[in-house]
Parts: C-alpha cells; structure tokens; sequence
C-alpha cells in the first residue's frame, strides 16, 4: 500500500476542512462549497458563489445554496475554484512507455500498462490535476493507443478510466523517431526510418496498409470472400482513423513536417486531432485552423534540442488568434505541478484573456480530448472535477488546498500535513519488526541516495527517459 | 554522418534567424541606433533616465510608494520620494509600475550551452578531465547567445554561469546581461570554483547500449572516500606549489619550480580568497562538506541544497551559504512529502541560513527565476522573503551586494520597471536598465514573434 | 542446510531403511495419519501397495506380505506438493537465445534450441516441459528428501514459459513420473531484447494478437474441414494450436504476477479472452480477493517471502516504507485468501532453501491461517488446482501412494522428514547427497585419500571471472569470484544486483554448480547457477524464478 493510500481512506472517513463534516465515500453524499471566487472556464469569474454538488455531479451554482444537513461544507471565502487541470500530453503511471521495436506500434495500448501507485500522480493532484491524457512515447512515427484517466489515486486502475472519452493514437515525427533509428543495438541494422523523409513514408505506407486491410472486410462482410480476414492488431486502430473513430495526437516541432502530416491526412481523408509540442505551430497556424486541427504545446520551452530552437512563448497566443483550440501540457511528471503558472505566462505573452488562458489548461483540453460534456469548466450538469486555491491560480503564490474528482476529494492539503506524523510513527512501527530489520550482514545493495528524479520533457517521450 | 546532418540543420536553422532579423531590423529601426550588429543586437542607449511617480521596491529598505529613481553614469543617482530630477534626464512615467532592482539568478550555465541536446556543437558546460580548476566560464561565455535577451527581458539583469563536470569544473563567472564582449559583460570575471563534493554514486560509466552497469554500494562508498582524499590532496599540493612559488619569488637562488597553471588557478581558492561553490544536495554530502570546510578553511557555498535545511548548525557556524537549485525538481523519493523541495527553502530561512533561489538551469528557462522563488513563497517564504532570494540574498552570496540586488544610491543601475509584483508570471516588464543603459525588450522570441504573427 | 536436515532423519530411522526397499507393499502402523480428505487419526495404519494406498484406517490389520514400520510419533502426511518448479529441465537457453531475438550471445548458445516455429523465441506456447524434462529420480533427491513428492515444473524463460507438467519426483523415464501433461500454459509479463515486444507494452498486444490468431485458426480449420473451396489451406501452425485449448479452458493458463497491478492484468487478459486463468507467484493477491474469488481464479501462492538481507548502511537511504509493508503484509496473503475464499497452493517460489518453504508455511499460521488450511495448501489443494484430486493430495484408499512421514509438527520448528513415498515406492535416504554440498557431510570427506583422488578428476575453476548475463533488453556485467577446495566451490558473485555468496558450491569433472540469492525489488531471489570452464572462458545458465539467463564470460588474469 503507497502511504497515500492509507491517506486517502482516512480523507474518506474522518477528514474535513472545517473540523467537523465528514467526506463523502465516493460520491453519494452533498458537497458545498460556500462563497468562493469560481473561474468557470466557460461563463467568466462568479464573485461570492456558492456550488453545491449532488452525486458528484455539479447541481447547483448560485448563492446562498442550501444543502442536507450530512452535506460536506468547504468555506471558500478569500478562496478561489477552477476546474481541475487537464494535462493533455503525460506518460504518468506508465510501466512503459515505448515499443520502440517497430516504426508502427498501434497494436500497443497504454491501458495495458498504467500503475495506479504511481507516486507522481499525487503530486500531480497536489498541484490541481485531475484528468490526464496518458500516451505513448515518441519513438515510432506511428505508436501506440492513448488512455484518458482520472487521477483517482487509491482507487482500482479500472477506475482511473475516463468513461467515454473516445479512443486516441499517438504519432510522432522529427527528432526522436528518426534518432531511434538511428541507434540501433550492437547487432542491429538501424530501423528504418532515419530521416524526416523515412517519417512520412513509413506514415504513408501504413495508411495504405489500412486502407486495404480495411478493404478486405468490406469484401468479406459484401460476401465476396468466404474466409472471414484475419483481425490486425495493428491496423485496426488506423482503419479506425480512417472512419474518423479515433484521435490522433501526434508529437512534432517543424512547422514542414506537421504540415506534411496534415497534408497526409488530407490525402487519407482524416483529421489530426491534435498536434503535441507544436512549439513552430505559429509559422503554420492558418494552415492549422482551416483543419480543425488543436494543438497541445508547452508554454515557454525551448531550446533544448534543435527543433525546439524556434519555439516562442507567444505561440500560444498566436494559434488562439487564428482560432486553434490551444492546450498546455506538461510531459512531465515535475511540470505537471505547475500547470497553472503555464497558462498564466500565456497572458503575458501575446495578450491572451485571462478566461481563454484558463481554457487552456481546463476546457481546451477537455475538448481536444472528447471529454468536454462531463469536465473541463464550472457549469452545471458536469462532473465536480474542481480545485480549491487559496489565491488566483495565476498567482505564483496560490497553492491547491483541495482537488477533487467527482465531488471526491483525492487531495487535502490539510490533511496531508496533518498526515505526515502518523506516516512517520507507521515507520518507525514497520523497521521494529523482524522482516524489516537487517541480519547484521548481507549481501545487497542498499539504496543509493538519490539526488535527481527523472524529469520528463519530451526527452521521456523517448525510451531512456528512465521508468517514464 | 550525423554531425553533418547537425551543421546542415544549424546552417539553416540561422539562415531562419537571419531571415527573422531582416524583418525585425525594419520593425525595429527606430528602437535606439546604438547596436553594435551583433546578434543582440542592441546594446541600449546610455543616458539620464527618471522614473517618476513609480512605487519603488527597493528589497533593502522600506518600499517607497510613490518615488523617483534617477539613473545616471550608470548608477542610480537618486531615489526617494521626492528627489531632484537633473534637467537632461529622459523621464519615465511609472504611474501604476514597480520599480525593482534586476534579478540575480547565482547558479546556471547561460551562455555555454545554446542547444543542450543533440547538439554538441553548441555546448561547452563541462572540460574533459577530472580536474579542471583553470578552465574559465568567463572565456566560454556567449555574449551573443540567444539566451541572453531572453533571460533579461524578464527582469533577470545578473547571471553567475559555472562549469559542471568532473571533481573541479573550473572557475564560474558573474555576469550582467548584457554587453557585446565578455568584458563588458563581466561583473566578478573568477568569481568562484566549482567543485562537486565526492557524493556516492553507484553510476558505472557509459557504454553498452544502456551503459555500464552500476558498481556495488561498498564500492561506490570507497569511491567516495577516495576521491574526497583526492581532493585532500590537490589542496595540499597547491599549498606546497605556491609556498615554492612564494619562496623562489623571494629568492631567486632556489630551484625555478615549473610553473602548473591547474594549482596555481587554486592558489586564491584554498587562501580563502575567493569562494568555493560545492555542488552538494543530500544531508550526507552537505555535512561533507561543512566538515571539509572545517578543516580546509576555505570559504565556502553549497549550490544544489535540497536538504541544506537539515544542516543549519553546521552551515551557520561556518558562515557557508546556500544557492538552493530545487524548486522546479521533484522530491527524490517517494516517501517525501510532495511540498519536500518547495519547502527548504523557508526552513533555510527560519534556521536562519543565507540562501539564495536559483534557477539551476543551463540557460533556456533561466527566465523563470522569480517563479521559482515565488513557488517557494507559495509554501512557507513570506513575498519580501522571496525577493529577496533572487535579488539582494544572492548579491550577497555573490560578494556584490554593494553595487546589486536592491535599489540605492550609488548602487548599478541594474532595474526593471515592471506594472506589478515582478515574482507573478502575468507581470510584465515595461522597461529594463543594466549598467543604466536603457535596452529594448526584444530578443529571438519577439523577433520571430514579429515575423510570424500577422501572417494569413 | 538441506543435509542437516536430513541427517537426523538417517539416525532416527536408519534401521528401517535398512530394511529391503524392494518389497511391494508396506505398512505403517500406529502413526498418525492426516488423511486431509477426512478426519485425522491419532493412532491408525496405512497400507501401500503397487504404487497406490491399499488401506487406511484406525483398526488396520497390516498384511501378511507387508513390510511394517512402526510409526509410533510419526505423522504420515500426503506427499506434498510445490506447484511451480523448474525441477527437471535441462539448463535452457533463454528464450532469446532460440529466435531472431536473440543477441550474438544468445545465439551462440545451442544448436538444439533451433525452432521452425512462426514466433520469436519467448512467444512459443507449444514448447513443453516434458520435451525438456530430464529422467530419472536421482536429481530430484534434495526436494524429495524435504518432503516433496509432486511438483509442477515448467521452464521459465520467455513471454509464454510453455507447457507444464505434474511430476512425481520418482521414476527412471520421463513417462513413469508424469501424473499429467500438459497441465498449463505458462505465462511471464516479460519482453524479448532487441525484437517485438521488447516492452509490457508489446507484450500485451502480442499476447492479444496471437491469442486473436488462434481464434481465427480454429474458425478456419472448421471451415476447411466443412468445404475446402474458395480458402487455402489452413497453415499447420502448433503455437496457435496450443493456444486453441487455452482458448476453449481446455488448458488453466497459469499468469506469474506477484505485484497488485500485475494480478490485476492478467485477471482483465483473461476476462477478455474467457481464460482459466490461475495466478502464480501472487505475493500482493490479499489486495484482489474480490476478482480473484469472481473470476474463480486460484493462487499458486510463493512462499519465497520478501525479507531484508542487506546491512543497514548509514551511508544509504532507508528504506521506501512500501518495501517495508510489503514484507509485513506478505506473511498474511495465506490467511487473507483463506478467509476470502480464493482457493489456493504453495510453491517455492524459487526458495533454494526448502526447509524455508515449512518455515513459511508455518508463518502464514502464525499470521492467522489455520494448521489444515496450511497443511491442505501443500497436499489436496493443490492437487485440485492440478486438476488431480482424484490420484493425489490425500490419504484415501485408491490414491497414489505418495506420503511423506514426518517426526514432529511438519509447520513447527522441530521436525524430521523421516520417510518419502512416491508412487508407493520407498525412498532411502542415501548416505551421500549428490547435489547438496557444503553441509557437514561433504566436508568431512574432503579429507579422506579417496576424497583427493576423487578431486584429482574434477574441473579446475577458481579464479575471477569478468561475465556478462544475458538478461532481455538488460544485459548484466558481473563478475565471479571463485575459491575451489576440492570439490567445495566457495566465493562470491557480484553484479549491480549486489554481491552475494555462493552458496551450496560444488565441482565435477563437468563444470560446476551453486545457488545463491540476490535481492531485488525488495524481495528476495533464489538463483541456481550452473556452468563450464573451458581454457579462460566460463559459461553456463543462471536459473531464476524469472527464467534461465545465459551468462558467459573469461577469466581475469
């Protein structure tokens, strides 16, 4: 059991804010958060407003709202409520991340491989986080399936399922798929492709592929063959592209080469959902927009490989302007604390709206991810994904106090301060038993002391990225 | 093969900056005629500069509401609330803006790597070789690197650059923002050396496809010991180098001792002359090094501190302070508490440790120095706390405190004039001055910003 | 360990082994017998004869033909069961070493290994066990003698380990020792190096498409079989083939999964695909009673508990508090299945040491699981999940005559395992263990004239050794110290695993052997490793519960 865990039931039963309600187990019970500044990512700032929360859907909003007597109560007064944060592009509790054995690997699934234990994402809720986009890494030009979660961290895994959201994909060109390639192990021929060239081509080939894979069905169900064909792992997924079924999100920086893919597209007759990183998508926005097509870009990143050389902050602002849906993502299990300061630097550069630069960490997201009925802003009718700050979520000095998901509280603040005591006397009671004490000698490794955690920055999208 | 590849993608990536530059020369040319071509390519103008009717948070003393700066000769002349403005000064309306003095980020690599990945080229952080004490960043520094505009142009004025690498890195250098030379640039040119204490470590080397594996933890303890013995002894052999330096100088009948320019780039360091910056993070390898400067005397400062906290006493009592690099790292273990590193900083401050907050970054997101500073305010450290960390605390730690890091007569004009707290990420930075020179809040980014952002 | 084990087992009852061992039918009279089907009887006689139990009761008359022990303070216990071993495999390459997976290491391995299967080396479900079981009983004689007279052994290397068989651990050819083959397929959540799937990402959607493919395979064949016209022939495709009876719940499919979330994954693998799924290793399953009870999925339950064996290090960092709940939690799993209703058997886990294997039983007791929730863990239950309850796992009239005859409490602290009987035969305890050295035994004989000459004729590998173990997608350098007394190997090896002792070292004229035990992910691993020298070169196979890794290397100078 993770110490969080042990946490959480106890949030469960005993916790509150106030000292005195008691949390809901899991979403029967009413939730009200009283006289708090909403930002609702959709219909503006509501001053002194109170929501109230019925089965971890979002009833009410308004003020001076009445809730049962077994209500949980938030006081939000000086306090601020946004919807809780989107991460569009993470590899969270992921026990892998690449397949790099093949240039195609749409077979692969990350719902296979999430770890529900993973420690990252409590920091994460500590920092507002709710809902992730979890994806493949980048070292396929066309790679595996994507997993919308919750960050229902002490639940079951099948609970951090983001019910609904539709099927994804992860491409990924430039960079990291070529270079790949480009280092094969002792013994190997290099896996094509090497170059930008080989990218597209290998993206090319796979369409085609599909398209007749998808063609043989269409025969087999006309009765024009006997012999019903045999399911392709790997090209299923990309027959569902073809039938606009399935997202595809996929990682770039050359402004060419994304538009390549879209002109790819075009030819097959898909949509890109979403381009990832993105960080040249302003010299092409246009080109983006007439599409459709989002993108999902880090704030102000840059210069940490050659195709990061041109990013500029104001590329946000710039795709906003030519009216692309734009997301902040983290990629990064450090970044992802600190979403909120992401989208507050976007006003700064370029002049974005405070309620636009809000979106993009709550309901641009949510839409690029087909999850925008149920999450994503403060209104009525979704589900309480939310986030109490003690100040403006822009501010530098604002801290989440609460962050809960469907009307569930997953962090507290409080109580994990509270919290940290009692993990200390757990410990100290576990090294006193006998399995935990050492026989004096031995012949394993002790722990070296650390000093850096993988930090993942589209360098984890690749496979040494450490366990990410 | 492939590093041709990288020189064709650089030659092309700067035919864009050129490209980008000949647009922004048209959009910019009537922003101040004093460039000197280079890439920056401006220098800012000099003159007399007031900024009237600004609330000026001058970090060393009381905040004046609603006063003046005068800025002349590169220093500030005057502040105060009411304050004679010499006729030819240009005045500056700061009504509604905040003036404070240029941010100070002591510990990054700017300037010695333009691209940190894939492009070697680009990179010159670490010298080969264990020991490196007279490799100099001031002779690698950048002047021209696009991380410079960039950086200032978000109220960060003052950079100390270091070497990573090896046991001793080589000497880091205090820099201010702007200037087409190193010289012009240069504050403190040797301001420190950089030794990363011994710490264990069970990394193998590279090779293989996933490199070495890693050796045994007995081992990797030894090898600790040793090299901390190794270091031991380069700072004995410098005292018995310079005494025989010394001597000859005295008496030139003595034997000529070949001169070793490695131990005599020591020489002011083990004299306590100038400082030693120890890369150190853990409880461990911090009480290391408060104990080898206990023996050493030498004036020491831990870079890095995650848990700096958790050895005040010693800290204290050796007068060693703490550049602390962790805000934007997660907590190593999975055990800490999630605010761990968000933290230390406020517990240096209440143990009563000098501290400063630094940004650790080799130069890109060196720009987010008062984020950093202003999370560390979001668990624990009081606002004037947090500016104080990345303006007045590390002019002290960097030995300039009497030219930098707050606003005051005679102190370098090194400011920024901003339109609120300047720590908040939606602030924005309205006017910029080092050395007093006014400079224009350009750098690659709005270039290109400019160049892209009406197209159709 | 193993022989002072046994030893007192030689004086206590040396007289009756004495006895000749060729006769066909034994009794044991005045024994307590633990029949685990029915009601224990305090003082009662069993019969043998012909390989099966004749009779067993309170008023037995032994027959007139038998050969009669008195079992007066004995316990006659059903033969136990370990229900995951490797026992009797030959030294396998890892499965990288029989495909295009495999590094130049790994295919330089065996020339035997060469498959015309359609898959990577590591996804060959119709490998066997029995095509690699050696015969004969006298390799099984340190499990035997520990009480252990039914095993199921399967190789362990690969992403499919292959199929498995029940095993008495008695019998000169493999046919007389199999009770039944195959009895499950074999699974690991493992990546083969350098090919597909060299991730759990891959890994996953291999399993899915080959298990998809033999679908697809069985509708063919039926469609063939119906009218050939209008299809080509079905290709002849056994890995697909083995897998149709895993598909139809012909065959368990037998999933190693000790974490939470590992259980959790091949619990919803096998949902998918409607698998008998069982769950082998299941350290964390107290954590998924729930499923496991729904989906009727059994635990072959490791008694290799996770225990600290490195030395507090004030240079290190403590411990994660999670390794420190697990080797607090897992000692309970037992009870905590029990009590959920999972069915459930041990296994080694891996343990070199058997006497282990008790000890923890006996801590399962101590942490709330009942003495014959134990007992039947190791006998009747297991032989249910074996799908062999009708031959094995009690005391009954008709069953194979396999019981194991203990002084003492067979889950306390002093017992003896004093007679083994697999299919009704009688095993004497030979003065000399062939495998087991290092005990007193052996190294009392180092000293005789006959122990020198014998010594004269056994490979010479002292030294260090530079290796590297071949371990998929993580090669390992180590290194091998070794200290060779006569036939006694001693030494060390070391990797970024740790350093480790040998343990149980030993030399022939063939190569040698010894066990060792690595920590790793806070538990610990029992390896067995056996190898050659030839000139300054060393090779061999590491056999771990994770599978058997090729090793090579050359000798420093």
């Amino acid at each position: 059991m993770k110490k969080i865990t042990t946490l959480f039931l106890t949030i469960l039963f005993i916790a509150t804010v106030s000292g005195s309600s008691v949390y809901a187990q899991a979403q029967k019970n009413e939730v009200l958060i009283r006289n708090a500044t909403i930002l609702t990512a959709s219909r503006g700032t509501l001053q002194n407003t109170d929501i109230l929360i019925q089965n971890g859907k979002i009833t009410k909003i308004g003020t001076n709202l009445k809730a049962s007597a077994n209500a949980i109560v938030f006081d939000g007064t000086g306090k601020f409520v946004t919807p809780g944060i989107i991460d569009a592009h993470s590899h969270t509790m992921l026990d892998a991340i690449n397949e790099i054995s093949s240039s195609v690997t749409s077979m692969t699934n990350v719902r296979d491989v999430l770890n529900p234990t993973d420690i990252s994402i409590y920091r994460a809720l500590a920092g507002g986080v709710t809902t992730a986009n979890l994806l493949h890494g980048s070292a396929n030009p066309i790679g595996g399936q994507n997993t919308v979660v919750r960050y229902k961290f002490g639940r079951p895994v099948e609970e951090f399922v983001f019910p609904g959201a539709p099927p994804g994909i992860k491409f990924a060109l430039g960079e990291n798929p070529k270079r790949i390639g480009s280092n094969p192990q002792p013994g190997q021929t290099p896996r094509y492709p090497i170059t930008r060239m080989g990218t597209m081509e290998v993206i090319r080939d796979a369409f085609i592929r599909a398209r007749d894979y998808k063609q043989s069905w269409d025969d087999f169900r006309a009765k024009k063959t006997r012999v019903q064909p045999r399911r392709n792992l790997e090209l299923e997924p990309l027959v569902e592209i073809l039938e606009g079924k399935r997202l595809v999100h996929a990682h770039g920086y050359r402004s060419d080469e994304h538009l390549n893919l879209l002109l790819i597209a075009d030819e097959f007759g898909f949509k890109i959902q979403t381009l990832q990183h993105a960080l040249e998508a302003y010299k092409i926005a246009p080109e983006i927009a007439k599409r459709g097509t989002a993108a999902s870009v880090f704030a102000d990143s840059w210069s940490y490989k050659l195709e990061a050389y041109d990013s500029i902050p104001y590329n946000a602002a710039i795709l906003w302007k030519n009216g692309v849906n734009v997301s902040i993502n983290s990629d990064s299990d450090e970044r992802a604390r600190r979403l909120n300061l992401d989208a507050a630097k976007i006003m700064k550069y370029g002049g974005v709206p405070e309620e636009e630069a809000l979106k993009m960490i709550t309901l641009n997201p949510a839409k690029q991810l087909g999850i925008d009925k149920q999450t994503g802003s403060v209104d009525i009718g979704k589900d309480a994904d939310l986030v109490i700050w003690t100040a403006h979520p822009f501010s530098v000095y604002s801290r989440p106090e609460i962050t809960m998901i469907e009307g569930t509280v997953y962090f507290d603040r409080g109580r994990d301060v509270l919290q940290r005591a009692e993990i200390a006397k757990e410990r100290e009671a576990l090294e006193k038993l006998d399995v935990n004490k050492a026989p004096g000698s031995g012949a394993t490794q002790p722990r070296v002391p650390s000093e850096r955690r993988i930090e993942e920055r589209d360098e984890a999208d690749l496979v040494n990225g450490g366990n990410h | 093969m492939k590093i041709t590849n990288y020189e064709l993608r650089i030659a092309k990536s700067v035919s864009r900056i050129g490209a980008a530059l000949l647009v922004c020369g048209l959009a910019f040319l009537n922003v101040w005629a004093q460039n000197d071509g280079s890439q920056q390519n401006q220098t800012g103008k000099a003159g007399t500069f007031a900024i009237t009717n600004a609330r000026i948070v001058t970090v060393s003393g009381a905040t004046i509401e609603n006063g003046t700066v005068v800025i002349q000769n590169g220093k500030i002349a005057a502040v105060g609330a009411s304050v004679t403005i010499p006729a030819n000064a240009e005045r500056i309306d700061g009504k509604g803006l905040s003036v404070f003095p240029g941010m100070i980020d002591a510990s990054t690599n700017l300037g010695l790597a333009e691209i940190s990945g894939g492009v070697p080229a680009s990179v010159d952080v670490a010298e080969t070789g264990s020991m490196n004490a007279n490799a100099k960043a001031y002779t690698a520094v950048n002047p021209h690197s696009s991380h410079v505009n960039v950086t200032r142009v978000n109220g960060i004025t003052t950079v100390l650059s270091m070497p990573v690498g090896g046991l001793i890195s080589g000497q880091a250098t205090v820099i201010n923002l702007n200037g087409s030379t190193q010289s012009e640039m240069g504050v403190v040119p040797n301001f420190g050396l950089v030794i990363n204490f011994p710490r264990i470590s069970t990394f193998g080397g590279f090779g293989g496809g996933f490199g070495a594996p890693p050796v045994e933890f007995g081992e990797a303890v030894k090898r600790r010991d040793t090299q901390i013995e190794e270091l031991k002894k380069i700072f004995k052999d410098t005292e018995n180098y310079a005494r025989a330096k010394e001597a000859y100088a005295k008496d030139k009948t003595l034997p000529y001792p070949a001169t070793n320019l490695r131990l005599e780039a020591m020489i002011p360091y083990i004299r306590g002359e100038r400082p030693i910056l120890f890369t150190a993070e853990r409880e461990r390898d911090i009480r290391g090094v408060v104990k080898f400067v206990e023996e050493t005397r030498v004036k020491g400062v831990i870079v890095g501190g995650q848990e700096a906290w958790k050895v005040a006493d010693g800290l204290k009592k050796n007068n060693i302070p703490v550049i602390y690099t962790n805000i934007y790292n997660l907590p190593v273990r999975d055990d800490d508490a999630y605010d761990f590193l968000f933290e230390a900083p406020s517990k240096l401050q209440q143990a009563g440790v000098r501290f400063a907050i630094s940004t650790g970054n080799d130069g890109a997101e060196v720009r987010d120095l008062p984020y950093h500073a202003g999370l560390a305010g979001a668990y624990g450290l009081s606002k004037e706390e947090a500016l104080k960390s990345v303006t007045l605390y590390p002019a002290q730690i960097l030995g300039i405190a009497n030219q930098f890091g707050s606003i005051e007569t005679g102190k370098t004009a090194n400011i920024v004039v901003a339109d609120g707290d300047i720590l908040e990420p939606r602030t924005n930075i309205k006017y910029l001055f080092i050395n007093g020179r006014m400079l224009p809040l350009t750098s690659r980014h709005t270039e290109l910003y400019e160049s892209f952002k009406d197209r159709k | 360990m193993k022989i002072r084990f046994i030893l007192p087992a030689l004086l206590a009852v040396g007289s009756l082994f004495s006895l000749s061992a060729s006769a066909q039918s034994y009794s044991i009279t005045n024994a307590r017998i633990v029949t685990v089907s029915g009601a224990t009887i305090e003082n009662g006689t069993v019969v043998v004869r012909d390989g099966l139990i004749e009779s067993v009761g309170a008023n037995l008359k032994p027959p007139a033909d038998a050969q009669v022990f008195n079992g007066s303070g004995l316990t006659v216990y059903p033969g136990f069961f370990d229900t995951l071993t490797s026992l009797g495999m030959q030294a396998q390459a890892a499965a990288t070493g029989r495909g295009q997976g495999g590094g130049p290491a790994a295919q330089a391995q065996t020339p035997q290994n060469v498959s015309n299967s359609n898959y990577a080396g590591g996804l060959r479900p119709e490998e066997s066990a029995i095509d690699e079981l050696k015969a004969g009983e006298a390799q099984f004689e340190t499990n035997r003698n520990a009480g252990f007279t039914t095993v199921v052994t399967v190789g362990r290397s690969g992403i499919f380990n292959g199929q498995s068989a029940v095993i008495n651990l008695a019998g000169d050819s493999v046919s007389s020792m199999v009770v039944k083959t195959p009895f499950a397929e074999h699974v690991s959540f493992t990546t083969i190096r350098g090919t597909y799937p060299s991730s759990l990402l891959g890994t996953f959607s291999a399993l899915r498409q080959m298990l998809l493919d033999a679908q697809r395979h069985q509708e063919l064949q039926k469609l063939y079989a119906a009218n050939p016209v209008g299809m080509k022939r079905p290709e002849d495709d056994k890995s697909l083939e083995t897998l149709i009876s895993v598909l139809n719940g012909q065959m368990p499919i037998v999933f190693n999964a000790n974490r939470e979330i590992e259980i959790i994954r091949a619990l919803d693998l096998a949902k998918e695909f409607n698998l008998k799924a069982i769950i082998a290793g299941g350290q964390e399953s107290w954590k998924v009673t729930e499923r496991l009870k729904t989906q009727k999925v059994p635990v072959l339950l490791s008694l290799n508990f996770p225990k600290r064996t490195a030395a507090a290090s004030a240079e290190a960092d403590p411990e994660s508090i999670d390794v420190l709940r697990l080797r607090a939690e897992t000692p309970k799993t037992a009870a905590k299945l029990a009590q959920a209703g999972v069915k459930f058997a041990f296994q080694s886990g891996g343990l070199t040491t058997l006497n282990d294997f008790y000890a923890n039983a006996g801590k399962s007791v101590e942490n709330g699981l009942s003495k014959d929730a134990a007992v039947r863990a190791m006998t009747l239950s297991a032989a249910e999940i074996l799908g062999v309850e009708n031959r094995l796992g009690s005391i009954e009239k008709g069953k194979i005559a396999n019981l194991t005859v203990v002084r003492g409490d067979i889950l306390g602290k002093d017992k003896t395992v004093t007679h083994v009987f697999v299919d009704g035969k009688l095993f004497e305890q030979k003065e000399k263990p062939a495998t087991p050295a290092g005990g007193r035994g052996a190294a009392g004989r180092g000293t005789t004239p006959d122990a020198a000459t014998a010594v004269s004729a056994i490979a010479a590998v002292g030294g260090n050794y530079s290796v590297t173990i071949d371990i998929p997608g993580q090669p390992l350098s180590g290194t091998f110290a070794f200290t060779q007394q006569g036939a006694i190997l001693s030494g060390t090896i070391q990797t970024q695993l740790g350093t480790s002792p040998i343990k149980d070292g030993k030399v022939t004229a063939e190569g040698f052997t010894f066990s060792s035990s690595v920590e790793f992910g806070g538990s610990t691993i029992e390896i067995i490793v056996k190898g050659t020298v030839s000139g300054n070169q060393i090779s061999g196979t590491i056999d771990s519960p994770q599978g058997a890794i090729p090793f090579s290397g050359t000798k420093n100078p």
